[in-house]
């Protein structure tokens, strides 16, 4: 089974998860990122997105699809798993907000070329998929001077990754940080993380000049996360756990 | 100079470069002495062509040390400047034959009228013993457009990494991440940022990131900076990187 067929199956299973959390989250009028639910507002990396069209590469249950189609954006939804797709097309009826969901794999897309302004993920293909496939074929949906924006978990979390999903993260680096790429996980999925040095070049060689990096540090307050547990709280405060990353395509 | 105008951890480098430069230059003579090679394990930039063909070019090495990289760039055609905070450095430069201007003065404040290089370098030079905050606006302040910075240092994992009881790398976070930014070492101060805190300053100061070059030694490779338990870790973590930026 390839890791694209491991990922879509391990998102069906977790349907019963979505679909109580679907509703929270499609309702949502502002909008934070991660674990740590840093605001929008304060990072400042989606911006003002009304009137683009806007790509969302693994989108889930496309609740930031609808984030941004209700400031003012118009944006399609693509991810490989059916079920995820099935959840958002109830919750769009629920929320009388329309919007295309396209079931692809983001490495590969139907869509034409350069005909969105701003492509986003947010733990979708920026981890599922492989950025040396998924960075360019953003590259190729996006019109020149288009944004790439997307969140992964931070590569520094990563080399402290262990194999076990349940364990916690620790100080202790797991990973060599050099050769860093797939990470094959113990049910057959796999997820994907470069080193700083070739996530530069990977997106440089797509067509991008970086334009910004956010390392994302829990607040002194932070709880652990109920259902993402495998970074507490205070692993997060001393270290980044997650990773916004913005890239702009030449022009 | 006058040092009264230095910042305190600048005076306190010079004052550490100044007693150690006659000591640093004899320990690593030879594992520096090619000049066109990077870091820690001594890359040859034939291999990873950072600078590119500078003949022609003004070019400023910052914190230039006894300026092995400068006399091998002045025989490639390069304009070259040389400048440290160390007059003893300064003193191993003139005595190495350096025939081109060494300046004497800080990177936190060049002594330069804007745009006047097309390359401003370093290698484990002026932006390891800087404040970042001070030395990166004045780099691409005196670099013109289209110009490049490029700048070997220590990698931020790095930091983190080193375990100041036994004196060693370790493949373990040893100390928080979020506010990194100075660091003592008794008798000098080096200086690093978190990886999206140098994205931030460079972006901020006109500067578009080309590349970020992570240093892995080659199986066998010494160095006269580090141990085997280095060597070890540097295999598997990158101990040092250049950062390679050019002006807008």
């Amino acid at each position: 089974m390839s890791y694209l067929e491991a990922n879509r199956e391990n998102w069906a299973k977790l349907r019963e998860f979505q679909e109580r959390t679907a509703r929270r989250n499609w309702a949502k009028t502002e909008f934070d990122w991660g674990l740590w639910k840093v605001p929008e507002a304060e990072i400042g990396a989606v911006g003002d997105v009304s009137d683009l069209d806007v790509v969302e590469l693994g989108s889930g249950i496309a609740y930031w699809s609808a984030w941004l189609a209700r400031r003012g954006a118009r944006p399609v939804a693509v991810d490989l798993t059916p079920s995820q797709l099935e959840i958002a097309a109830l919750m769009q009826q629920e929320f009388g907000l329309e919007f295309p969901l396209v079931e692809a794999n983001a490495e590969q897309t139907p869509l034409p070329d350069a005909s969105f302004d701003l492509a986003f993920s947010e733990y979708g293909a920026s981890i599922w998929c492989d950025p040396y496939k998924w960075i360019p074929e953003a590259a190729r949906l996006l019109r020149p001077g288009g944004r790439l924006v997307y969140m992964k978990n931070a590569t520094i979390a990563m080399l402290c990754a262990p194999e076990d999903e349940d364990a916690q993260l620790t100080a202790d680096l797991l990973h060599d940080y050099f050769g860093m790429h797939r990470f094959d996980w113990p049910d057959g999925t796999a997820e994907f993380h470069l080193g700083f040095g070739d996530h530069i070049r990977c997106l440089r060689d797509a067509g991008f000049e970086l334009e910004n990096v956010w390392e994302l540090q829990a607040p002194a307050d932070a709880q652990t996360h109920p259902v993402y547990n495998y970074v507490t709280a205070e692993w997060a405060r001393q270290w980044p756990s997650e990773e916004i990353w913005a890239a702009r395509k030449v022009a | 100079m006058d040092s009264s105008s230095l910042t305190e951890h600048a005076a306190r480098n010079q004052a550490h470069w100044d007693r150690d430069a006659a000591d640093y230059q004899r320990r690593n003579a030879e594992h520096i002495a090619c000049g066109e090679a990077w870091g820690v394990w001594q890359i040859p930039e034939s291999e990873l062509n950072v600078l590119g063909d500078v003949a022609g070019l003004d070019v400023l090495e910052a914190g230039c040390g006894a300026a092995q990289w400068g006399i091998a760039l002045a025989r490639r055609g390069a304009r070259m400047t040389g400048l440290d905070l160390s007059e003893q450095q300064l003193a191993h430069a003139r005595a190495a034959g350096a025939d081109f201007p060494l300046v004497h003065a800080t990177a936190e404040a060049l002594p330069f009228a804007d745009e006047s290089f097309d390359v401003v370098f370093a290698d484990h030079g002026a932006y390891t013993f800087t404040d970042p905050y001070l030395s990166i606006p004045e780099a691409a302040r005196v670099l013109r457009p289209g110009g490049l910075l490029a700048f070997s240092h220590n990698s931020p994992i790095d930091s983190l990494c080193w375990d100041e009881p036994s004196q060693t790398m370790l493949p373990q976070l040893r100390r928080p991440y979020f506010d990194l930014h100075r660091e003592e070492w008794g008798d000098h101060i080096t200086f690093n940022l978190p990886y999206s805190k140098w994205i931030q300053l460079f972006g901020a100061n006109g500067l578009a990131v080309e590349a970020l070059i992570e240093l892995r030694p080659a199986a066998e490779a010494t160095s006269t900076y580090r141990d085997d338990t280095d060597h070890a870790w540097a295999r598997r973590f990158p101990m040092d990187e250049i950062w390679k930026l050019r002006k807008r």
